[in-house]
């Protein structure tokens, strides 16, 4: 049976009879590992069923956006009484490539995804479209022409609404700086692009700092660091995300100018919306994960269907002040 | 290994050298009882598809450690011939690409191979150096941003990525033929023996005339080259040169290789060995997203598998 037991049985030399004793134990205990890793496997063994299954691939399972997101997905799917098998992708586009590739051999009946990079998935919808599965992006897109759907948000409206409420704010004068999402990713392009637009319109709030980072708290607080230090009298601080408005928050706090900057992050994340009721942040724009995938499992639901919408369905966007932030803090959850 | 003193029978000793075969056979076996899919040629496919870029990564990482070293920086590696191919390619030819980022992994290797041979710095200290040097490097000429030019890069190069051969990705073709070359190299010429030597016992390689700083050096450029292929072939699946890509892909080919018998103390190891290392992890991570494993328990599970791997490797050297 077990090839390792099997060849221990051999052993006759009477010599290194203690050794071998130690080395056999050592092997067991070895094998029994093994066992144990399988018996885990046994024991996630899907049931054998002719309910729909949908395969979803995540960037990250370490992500509280991607954590939420997936807990919308299989909330929705059980709902439906579909099963939900997981891949993740730890952040290597590769990863991910291969992990629907896994999906794609299973033969699930569609696949959910959030793509790393728009390009460098362009292996992963092509196996899906070759082997007929619909792909359908959510929250990032990807460039591929095979990709089914994409469920997006507005991001170059959601630019606009930012940059529309920080002008209002700030009663459109002072300057204005950028930390920006990384720009490999459409959606913080399109957010940047949309902000720097409706920006444009008021002539007394210029521009004067643009980075694209990695999106960190760490890079949201030596960015505005930097920020702080070439541009004392910096009036609004546009962050791509939440985790990078926390940072720049922080440095602001920091550096004692607390009442005089306007923060804006992304995401609505539970961190940010109790920061922005506390004051530290002023805005943040509320695209709840739960309801991203849970609107990601309807728009595949409706596509089996038969339903055709065209290449995107939005997912609906609220801002968030200190007015009513509180308001869309989720209830307690594990 | 197996050798002299022993008085096992030729049965139990092909056993023995055959663990990580069996290790590999047996996930096979496991989870195609458990999985109707595993065995679809379309996952079959998969596998080698998943399995091509490590694979090669593994075979420069089998020349350090048999001669005794150790490289961390592959991963980063990867990233720097990427995007030096891809980047190249869009000023220049497709072809002047690939080699400009193969060129710059060797580069990468080498250097390191002269800090760990002639100036004594430890090899994991000096890799741990370059990773982070390499990673600022990629980091610095992308700007952050992965390289996909305005219209794409050249379609021949995309193409590599894409195409197939009797029905097989050329991306799978590639290492064979590098395995075949280098197999041959590490395990039927003199350089190769001397390489075993080099890492087996530096001392006495010396005192047998060996020049050994040159054959360490050696081992690190190739792991370089290789790293350097690897991440040209990723460029081509990717159809992009990514600056984030091959975080950890050090660890995992450190642990393929382990996994397949070589010595973390040199002068021990073959490359076929670290191949089926390469592929044990490829087929676990595939065999515990088939089954639906949850992915923190495939994390766990994989940890095991390399820690096992080591335990193998120290219960074996107490025995010869």
């Amino acid at each position: 049976m077990n090839p390792v037991a099997a060849f221990i049985n051999e052993e006759t030399s009477v010599k290194q009879a203690s050794i071998r004793r130690a080395k056999e134990k050592a092997l067991k205990r070895l094998a029994t590992v093994f066992a144990g890793v399988f018996v885990l496997a046994l024991s996630a063994l899907p049931v054998h069923a002719q309910k729909k299954v949908v395969g979803l691939s995540l960037a990250s399972d370490t992500n509280p956006f991607y954590i939420v997101m997936r807990n919308g997905v299989e909330a929705r799917a059980k709902e439906l009484g579909w099963e939900v098998r997981v891949v993740t992708a730890n952040e290597d586009v590769n990863k991910q490539v291969n992990g629907v590739l896994d999906l794609v051999a299973q033969k699930v009946d569609g696949i959910l995804i959030s793509p790393i990079d728009a390009v460098a998935t362009g292996a992963a919808y092509e196996a899906a479209h070759k082997a007929n599965i619909p792909i359908i992006s959510i929250a990032r897109g990807a460039k591929s022409a095979y990709q089914t759907l994409f469920v997006a948000m507005d991001s170059v409206q959601i630019g606009r609404d930012v940059a529309a409420w920080a002008a209002q704010t700030a009663r459109g004068k002072g300057k204005v700086g950028m930390i920006a999402g990384p720009a490999g990713a459409n959606v913080f392009e399109e957010l940047a692009q949309g902000f720097k637009e409706q920006m444009a319109k008021n002539k007394d709030m210029p521009i004067v700092f643009e980075h694209h980072v990695a999106l960190t708290r760490e890079q949201g607080l030596k960015q505005a660091e930097d920020l702080l230090v070439a541009h004392p009298d910096v009036r609004v601080i546009y962050a791509g995300n939440d985790e990078l408005a926390l940072g720049a928050a922080q440095a602001v706090a920091a550096a004692g100018k607390k009442s005089g900057v306007l923060i804006t992050g992304l995401n609505g994340i539970p961190p940010a919306l109790a920061s922005v009721t506390k004051g530290d942040m002023d805005l943040t724009v509320v695209l709840s994960p739960m309801v991203w995938g849970r609107l990601g499992v309807d728009v595949m639901a409706n596509w089996m269907k038969g339903e055709r919408p065209k290449q995107h369905v939005f997912i609906k966007h609220i801002l968030a002040t200190k007015e009513n932030a509180a308001k869309y803090m989720p209830p307690k959850q594990k | 290994m197996a050798q002299g003193r022993e008085t096992t029978s030729p049965y139990s000793r092909l056993l023995r050298n055959q663990v990580p075969l069996l290790a590999l056979v047996a996930v096979c076996v496991i989870t195609a009882v458990l999985s109707d899919r595993f065995l679809s040629p379309v996952n079959l496919n998969n596998i080698l598809l998943q399995a091509c870029v490590m694979s090669v990564i593994a075979m420069g990482m089998t020349f350090v450690i048999i001669s005794g070293g150790f490289d961390l920086s592959v991963g980063s590696t990867v990233a720097l011939s990427g995007t030096v191919a891809t980047w190249v390619m869009l000023e220049t030819h497709w072809s002047v690409g690939v080699t400009a980022g193969i060129a710059a992994g060797a580069l990468v290797g080498y250097i390191n191979g002269l800090i760990v041979a002639r100036l004594r710095v430890n090899p994991f200290i000096t890799t741990l150096g370059s990773m982070v040097v390499v990673r600022g490097i990629v980091l610095l000429i992308t700007d952050g941003r992965p390289i996909v030019g305005d219209e794409g890069l050249p379609d021949t190069f995309l193409e590599l990525g894409r195409a197939r051969l009797f029905g097989v990705h050329l991306l799978v073709w590639l290492p064979l033929v590098l395995f075949a070359v280098f197999g041959w190299l590490l395990h039927m010429t003199a350089y190769g023996k001397r390489i075993f030597a080099t890492g087996g016992n530096r001392d006495a390689a010396f005192l047998a005339g060996i020049d050994v700083e040159r054959m360490t050096a050696s081992a690190y450029a190739w792991c370089g080259a290789l790293a350097g292929v690897a991440g040209v072939m990723l460029a081509a699946r990717l159809q992009s040169g990514q600056p984030t890509v091959g975080e950890f892909y050090e660890l995992t080919a450190i642990a393929a290789v382990v996994l397949g018998g070589a010595s973390l103390r040199g002068g021990d190891g073959q490359l076929y060995k670290s191949m089926i290392g390469v592929f044990i992890m490829v087929v676990l991570a595939n065999s515990l997203n088939l089954l639906n494993v949850h992915s923190y328990w495939q994390r766990v599970a994989i940890g095991l598998v390399i820690i096992a791997a080591a335990a193998a490797d120290q219960i074996k050297s107490r025995n010869t």
